[in-house]
């Protein structure tokens, strides 16, 4: 039996020992990376998740990624957890990859959105950004919807019917995205004395999809009615268009409308009236006799008749020539938008014009219009998760390609000594403890 | 802003000009009720030309069997195809008559069939209003022709528009007066041609 000194002398190595591992646990914790260890490194993006799992079961003292093409936003928010823990996460570009071009430019511009359009028809524009003269293949839900190349800019704008979640798949990335608002167009008032100007405006509209009043003025105090017969305001129309001067009754409605944010249409019949004058971008001026035979040409509306407009607004817009006339201006008017245009009797391109004619003015009434509706945003509710910008995701995530690291503190030890030291610190106090009960101390 | 211009189809079978007081008689009425810029004269544009485009209304009529040319076809198909309006009235006011049985066979070929338009159609209150559809005429009255009254128009339809209306009550007959004697009328009975220059102006 040792005497209690020895007793004493052991219990105290024990706790000497206990505080040793303890301490050496704690070191080993919070100790910087050794320079021998060696980083883990991937070869695709396809081994990326194998080795996101490895260091998430074990942390890492580095990570290295080689990426071939951009990885999706589960593995960037893997990638960033892992970080965040310590480990140092680099990436950098496959070299087999676009050897001829710098990895920044082979994937900086990928990146889409999607917006709702004023269109009857429910189209939305993509407008895509890649590399320039990439291949790029558009997809919704329902299935492929364009393959392309995007431009010399590397841009690409469609305007189609998209489905849900919408993708944009360059060579080495794949973009998507979805709409999150959509917009409220209400209708169109035309007002017209009867003729065929206002008749082919109304057909046109109506052809491409658009809800379309109308009003005709016939005779004294006697219209025909198209549509509801309700105010002139924004809760009910999203533009007027006013083909003549049989809005003069009207005028002082409509331009309450415009400043209340409402569109107008202005034909050239209509451009020089004075109760309208103080909101029109510009007035006519002399007219413009129709060049013969335009109208059949790939220029038909230098075959038509109308006026030449001078700009009356600062900040009025010139939208459309003929042998440098200005014929379309536009411009804004409070929270409104207003539109003039210089050409009379459009139908004629419609009747008399080329095989593509009836098409061609339905597109040229239907983009005119849109151009200047009121059309609220409401939000959509649902969204799809998207990942619109992946390149600058990455970026954001993890840092420009082969950055500094970017660890968050120090690294986490990862060998298998924890378990031996916790052992020993728990052995040891155990122990002391024992032999204090022994000996009758407390 | 353009004029309307009354324009009357020529064609080349048939007699096209069998109603030549009709234009100045409608142009009058359009004059005379409403304050639509009517062209005080009318004029007769060859169906098989381009420059029937010109034209959106076209009023066609005639006694005798229409064959169109492929000019003619081709030309009424782009017409119909781009908003025009074809009226076509059967001077004979007889189903069982020659120009009756071939135009509507040609006119199916170039713009579908012709069906029934309901007497609520806004074609007749486009500006007068006729309660009972498509007002008859003394020549059906008078047990002339097939000795039927024809209780409603047929048309072709396009978008919602009418591109062929078809008459067999033959107004042709009816409104092909000088128009100076509507003083004798109790009833003007060219107010319908106002409601199909109206409809055609305005639909």
């Amino acid at each position: 039996m040792p005497s209690p000194g020895k007793r004493r002398f052991f219990e105290q190595g024990c706790r000497v020992l206990a505080l040793a591992a303890l301490g050496t646990l704690i070191w080993r914790a919070w100790r910087p990376p050794m320079s021998g260890e060696r980083p883990v490194v991937t070869r695709s993006t396809a081994s990326i998740p194998s080795a996101l799992a490895r260091a998430t079961r074990a942390p890492l003292a580095a990570l290295d990624l080689t990426i071939d093409s951009l990885p999706g936003p589960r593995d960037r928010a893997w990638a960033r957890a892992v970080a965040a823990t310590g480990t140092v996460v680099r990436w950098r570009r496959a070299r087999d990859l676009r050897p001829d071009v710098d990895s920044l430019h082979a994937w900086a511009p990928l990146a889409t959105a999607l917006e709702p359009i004023a269109d009857p028809s429910g189209r939305v524009r993509l407008v895509a950004l890649g590399p320039p003269g990439s291949s790029l293949a558009i997809g919704d839900q329902a299935g492929s919807v364009d393959s392309t190349k995007l431009s010399r800019t590397g841009t690409r704008t469609l305007d189609a019917m998209l489905d849900g979640l919408v993708t944009a798949r360059i060579p080495g990335g794949v973009s998507s995205s979805a709409r999150r608002d959509s917009l409220v167009v209400r209708p169109v008032l035309v007002l017209a004395d009867a003729g065929w100007e206002g008749k082919f405006i109304v057909a046109a509209l109506e052809e491409a999809g658009w809800r379309v009043d109308a009003r005709f003025a016939v005779a004294p105090q006697v219209s025909v009615r198209q549509g509801r017969d309700v105010p002139i305001d924004t809760a009910h129309y999203s533009a007027v268009i006013a083909v003549d001067a049989s809005v003069v009754p009207r005028a002082a409605s409509i331009v309450r409308f415009v400043r209340d944010g409402g569109g107008l249409i202005v034909g050239g019949a209509a451009a020089s009236l004075p109760s309208l004058v103080g909101i029109l971008p510009a007035r006519g001026a002399a007219a413009v006799s129709p060049t013969l035979g335009a109208v059949v040409s790939e220029e038909p509306r230098r075959g038509l008749d109308g006026v030449e407009l001078t700009l009356a607004r600062n900040g009025a817009l010139v939208l459309d020539r003929t042998a440098g006339r200005v014929r379309v201006a536009a411009a804004r008017v409070g929270v409104g938008r207003v539109l003039v245009l210089g050409y009379d009797d459009t139908w004629r391109w419609r009747m008399e014009g080329g095989a593509d004619a009836p098409r061609l003015h339905r597109a040229w009434w239907s983009a005119m219009a849109a151009s200047v509706v009121r059309a609220p945003l409401v939000a959509l509710e649902g969204t799809p998760d998207v990942d619109e910008t992946p390149f600058a995701s990455l970026v954001a995530s993890l840092g420009m390609p082969d950055d500094a690291p970017r660890a968050a503190r120090p690294p986490l030890s990862s060998t298998a000594w924890e378990p031996v030291l916790f052992a020993l610190v728990l052995g040891a106090l155990l122990t002391e403890w024992t032999s204090r009960r022994f000996r009758g101390a407390r | 802003m353009s004029t309307f211009t009354f324009a009357t189809a020529q064609y080349e079978s048939g007699d096209w000009d069998s109603s030549p007081l009709v234009p100045a008689n409608l142009i009058d009425s359009i004059a005379r009720y409403t304050e639509i810029d009517v062209s005080p004269s009318g004029v007769i544009v060859p169906l098989g030309s381009d420059a029937a485009l010109r034209y959106p209304l076209l009023y066609l009529t005639g006694h005798l069997p229409v064959r169109f040319t492929a000019q003619e076809k081709q030309v009424l198909t782009r017409f119909i195809e781009r908003g025009g309006l074809l009226f076509v009235d059967d001077h004979n006011h007889d189903i069982d008559g020659m120009f009756h049985k071939t135009v509507t066979e040609e006119l199916r070929s170039v713009a579908g069939p012709l069906a029934k338009i309901p007497n609520s159609h806004p074609l007749y209150s486009a500006f007068f209003r006729f309660e009972d559809g498509p007002p008859n005429t003394s020549h059906e009255l008078n047990g002339w022709g097939d000795n039927l009254l024809h209780p409603y128009l047929m048309a072709a339809q396009r978008e919602g528009r009418i591109s062929v209306l078809y008459s067999n009550k033959d107004y042709s007959s009816e409104w092909n007066f000088h128009p100076d004697n509507k003083r004798f009328y109790s009833v003007d009975n060219t107010r319908f041609g106002v409601n199909l220059v109206v409809y055609a102006l305005t639909r």
